[in-house]
């Protein structure tokens, strides 16, 4: 059962209808997909929820509301709306940012750590916290595709030593599409495909796919649950 | 005058093949020369002439059917993670943007169930 929990629609800087992204994924094999907006008020959570339930029942496919963190101040004011929404997403790139992603609890994946950046933007210490944490590093598909020659070079060597660190630490990594257009998601067995080459195994890259979205999709329907306090507390009876 | 042959290989020493089955979804109907020269050329770019060289690429041009998009390209059996990661990067097939879906691999051409 594989998941994308990284796709962008129109309604943030994507191109492509909530209808389309979730039609072409369905036809490419997914379970599920999880929409990785930019929060920009209480009426686009409410907007964004009539509309995924709409296209849910319609095309017949799981459907996530995401939102994507792109600074450290807007990541603290989500983690407070966090039962409003399934996914949090914290943009990587910046080093704080991503350091931060790494602390919190709430945060479950850390989008291309190394985006637009010379290093890879991880060091052993943040990956230390995310596997405390249970926060996922991502490998951005996306960031390969619209890159060439050089700048991909570089990128793919960010990603090698990310896929690396995380290996040696056991955090967990999960493959996303970060598809901004239907044409930019891709089929499962090529991301599975592509992550071997990077440095994952077949079975560690099939389960970046399948087991460890839906170990976070788990921990999202637990958290929106009544019972649920904070990460690790619970009420029982 | 019909080019002379070596003898065919024993089993044991023979490259074992895979064909991977594929289907383009565009657009614009996808014609097979532009695919051909894509699939090379994005290959080529990626893993250069020495790592297309292993994977022992084919693309089977009689077995692509313009009408569904379909399509069979040849690699041996060690290259297969290699060969799908690289249909990955192929986003556009001149102005088409395109996506490819791995229909089927196999170890023989029967196995993929064309008709």
């Amino acid at each position: 059962m594989n998941y994308d929990l990284h796709i962008h629609s129109a309604f943030s800087e994507g191109e492509s209808s909530l209808e389309k992204l979730a039609s072409t994924a369905k036809a490419l094999g997914y379970k599920g997909i999880c929409f990785a907006e930019y929060y920009e008020g209480k009426n686009q959570i409410k907007k964004l929820q009539a509309e995924i339930k709409k296209v849910k029942q319609k095309i017949g496919i799981e459907i996530f509301l995401g939102f994507e963190a792109r600074s450290v101040k807007e990541l603290k004011f989500l983690e407070k709306i966090r039962r409003n929404f399934d996914i949090l997403l914290a943009r990587g790139g910046d080093l704080e940012l991503n350091r931060i992603a790494c602390e919190t609890p709430e945060v479950d994946i850390l989008t291309h750590p190394e985006y637009e950046r010379l290093d890879s933007g991880l060091d052993h210490v943040s990956v230390k916290l995310a596997v405390k944490n249970r926060v996922a590093i991502e490998v951005n598909f996306r960031e390969i595709l619209i890159s060439s020659k050089a700048t991909r070079s570089k990128i793919l060597a960010n990603i090698q030593n990310n896929i690396k660190l995380a290996k040696k630490f056991k955090a967990p990594i999960i493959l996303c599409s970060g598809a901004l257009s239907h044409f930019e998601l891709k089929d499962p067995n090529v991301i599975v495909s592509f992550a071997t080459q990077l440095g994952l195994e077949l079975k560690e890259s099939k389960d970046a796919i399948t087991k460890i979205p839906e170990s976070i999709i788990k921990q999202a329907k637990e958290r929106k649950s009544e019972k649920w306090i904070s990460p690790g507390v619970k009420i029982v009876k | 005058m019909k080019q002379k042959r070596p003898k065919i290989l024993l089993p044991t020493l023979r490259e074992k093949d895979r064909y991977i089955k594929f289907q383009v979804i565009s657009e614009e109907p996808i014609f097979y020369p532009d695919l051909e020269q894509a699939i090379w050329n994005t290959f080529l770019d990626f893993f250069g002439e020495f790592g297309v060289s292993k994977t022992n690429l084919w693309i089977i041009k009689n077995l692509y059917d313009e009408e569904k998009q379909i399509g069979v390209i040849k690699c041996n059996n060690k290259s297969v993670q290699q060969v799908l990661a690289g249909l990955g990067l192929i986003s556009r097939l001149g102005d088409n943007r395109v996506i490819f879906k791995i229909l089927k691999v196999s170890g023989t051409i029967k196995g993929l169930k064309l008709k």
